[in-house]
């Protein structure tokens, strides 16, 4: 029973993917991943394998954990009926999830020069999202007694996960001291997918004609899967040993690609933006789909006439309504090829530095003045099955010494309108180290958050010559 | 100086508070309290019919009957979950002669299980005469409801003018279930 508390609170909580103390935080490689377009500071790195980025995030909207299970004395019941009421449909949990498994990069070009990145690597990634099925909540709470005439809408059912595996290469250039774009090519592999995101349909219960009540079913259902179907009679080892073949490029292939640039408008200005995950999956090995799809309307029967009506006796007639009424709400299996579409993910950036590092002596030879803070404004977007969800982030960055450095970022999205993170990321001789967080107002009490996020990873980082 | 404590305490508070984040007490098991209780009503026989209608060349059909078999009653969800059910038929008639309406509960073995009858009143004016009657299934009955895998309509004509080509009015009768749940976490 508490683990189905603790499944209940995982798929509850909503991962999300914003990574706003992560974006635009140089220092730290992996910021290539969310702009392929950024600024680099290093002239090579690797990523220490599965160490290198640690991202977990959840979130939900509406109601949160502490709402439903505070040891506050009041019914479990009550409590339940507050959150089923007080949410709408459009509220929702996601959770997202990635592992670097390997990871690196190094400038090329001339020697001189090296203005051109190349990155590459391989992550997986769990990603989910579901939204609030209230009027099945509503149904199964009170039952149809009290909703006579009331238009149940089974569009309120939309789920997506998927679980993947993702190698990639990148290339950055650094056009001129103003300006820098990059790509990311990638190679999708899918080891798990559900999804049930275009249902439709109602159920309404209305006065009848010939009876009290006429119950109308008019139903589009469909749940979707790859990747879940060929495991159903299978042993521990071999789904293991299925999911490590599938996670090292084994699985369903899908393509996609990042796109990004970074514009330094002025010494203390500039701007940067990319698009993330334009790519789909094609899904085609154990897949197997589920649908309900039908119109139907039940008045009850005629038992005394029976004959005289239908032509036939009253259990010929019920057999035949039952027929038909399995024939609507039994699902269908099917086992039709499928595309998904990655989320696909937009980071923007204003950002303005300031306070120029006071040198102790007079130092001669150093070009250019370091600034030592940062703040800035951030635009984060990413497409969902019901609608486009954004967030909106200040933030102030600074190098505290050499080598260590923070940034703390004040979010509105979703979720709530007082997310504050912190993110530091310090550098020992040749090894990296960050560790970043938000919603840290909600941390006095966790359960009582509607979303956190934590990143953090390892690297050993070639520096540049100059620094 | 100041400024670097400033810096180092600044660093130290962020820190912890992100480490040693608290959490005000919850119960995860109080998802075993978990009880809904749905009550769903839906349309059961319906009846409309001419008087003519108990006529056969000529005769007059005094009872129809005919049954149909159910595994609803008998299905896992019902008998665990329904604690309650009621049967609610509103009969209208304008026909000079009273009705008896008999509903017979069967098991798989054609046992009676459960058996309830009502009156539908003559119209002496040909005008509506409206009776309702409520069965309720509750305890013993609930269990013999949950037995059921055959039911049994009777509607018998009762004494009364006799009837002809001629004889006007129409009896009709319409039905609910409603069915009264409580489904509690028992996972």
């Amino acid at each position: 029973m508490r683990y189905l508390a603790i499944i209940f609170l995982v798929t509850g909580m909503s991962f999300a993917q914003n990574k706003q103390i992560l974006y635009g935080f140089s220092e730290i490689p992996q910021t290539l991943m969310l702009n392929p377009g950024g600024q680099i500071n290093n002239s090579g790195y690797f990523g220490l394998p599965f160490v290198s980025h640690i991202h977990a995030s959840a979130g939900i909207s509406g109601f949160t954990v502490y709402d439903l299970f505070a040891n506050n004395g009041v019914d479990f019941n009550i409590k339940l009926r507050d959150a089923i009421y007080n949410s709408k449909p459009r509220d929702f949990g996601s959770i997202n999830q990635q592992v670097e498994i390997l990871s690196g990069g190094f400038a090329i070009g001339n020697i001189f020069k090296k203005n051109e990145y190349i990155s590459f690597g391989l992550y997986q990634e769990l990603d989910g999202i579901w939204y609030f099925p209230k009027d099945y909540a509503i149904l199964a709470l009170e039952g149809n007694q009290n909703n006579i005439n009331k238009v149940f809408n089974a569009s309120h059912l939309k789920l997506s996960g998927e679980v993947i595996s993702v190698l990639h290469v990148g290339y950055n250039k650094k056009v001129n001291n103003q300006f820098s774009y990059g790509v990311r090519g990638k190679i999708y592999s899918n080891i798990l997918n559900v999804n049930s995101i275009k249902n439709r349909g109602t159920f309404v219960t209305e006065i009848g004609d010939n009876n009290i009540y006429n119950h109308i079913f008019n139903l589009d259902l469909e749940l979707r899967t790859s990747g879940i179907a060929g495991f159903e009679d299978s042993e521990a080892d071999d789904v293991y040993r299925e999911l490590k073949k599938r996670t090292l490029m084994g699985g369903d292939k899908g393509l996609g690609f990042d796109i990004g640039f970074s514009h330094q408008i002025s010494k203390q200005w500039y701007v940067d933006g990319s698009l993330l995950d334009i790519g789909f999956i094609n899904h085609s090995k154990d897949v197997e789909n589920y649908s309900i799809k039908g119109t139907y309307q039940f008045e009850g029967i005629n038992p005394f006439f029976s004959e005289l009506e239908t032509g036939q006796t009253a259990n010929d007639y019920w057999n035949k309504i039952q027929d038909e009424f399995s024939e609507v709400f039994e699902p269908d299996t099917t086992y039709t090829k499928f595309t998904t579409w990655r989320p696909i993910k937009l980071n923007a950036s204003l950002n303005y530095a300031f306070g120029e590092k006071k040198e102790k002596e007079c130092n001669c030879i150093k070009k250019e003045k370091e600034y030592q803070n940062r703040i800035g404004a951030q635009l984060y977007a990413i497409n969902r099955p019901r609608q486009p969800q954004a967030a909106l982030t200040l933030y102030y960055y600074r190098k505290l010494f050499k080598g260590l450095s923070m940034k703390t970022t004040y979010t509105a999205d979703s979720y709530s309108l007082n997310n504050i993170g912190f993110g530091l990321s310090a550098n020992l001789a040749n090894v990296n180290f960050y560790v970043m967080a938000d919603n840290l107002l909600q941390y006095k009490n966790i359960y009582d958050a509607q979303s956190v996020s934590l990143q953090l990873g390892f690297n050993y980082i070639f520096k540049k010559n100059e620094d | 100086m100041i400024k670097q404590l400033f810096t180092y305490t600044y660093i130290v508070i962020l820190i912890n508070s992100m480490c040693l984040s608290c959490s005000k007490p919850v119960d995860f098991d109080q998802v075993n309290d978990l009880e809904i209780t749905p009550v769903m009503e839906s349309s059961l026989v319906y009846l409309n019919q001419p008087a003519t209608s108990f006529l056969n060349d000529g005769n007059q059909i005094s009872t129809v009957q005919d049954y149909v078999q159910v595994q609803f009653f008998n299905s896992d969800f019902i008998v665990d979950n329904l604690v309650k059910a009621e049967f609610v038929f509103e009969t209208t008639n304008s026909i000079n002669s009273g009705f008896q309406v008999k509903v017979d509960f069967l098991d798989v073995n054609s046992q009676l299980q459960h058996s309830f009858s009502f009156l539908v009143e003559a119209s002496t004016n040909n005008l509506n005469t409206t009776s309702n009657f409520t069965e309720v299934f509750q305890d013993n009955t609930l269990l013999a409801l949950k037995n059921t895998s055959m039911l049994v309509f009777t509607l018998k004509m009762l004494s009364g003018t006799p009837v002809t080509q001629n004889t006007v009015g129409y009896v009709s009768l319409k039905s609910k279930g409603v069915f009264y749940f409580n489904i509690d976490a028992d996972l």
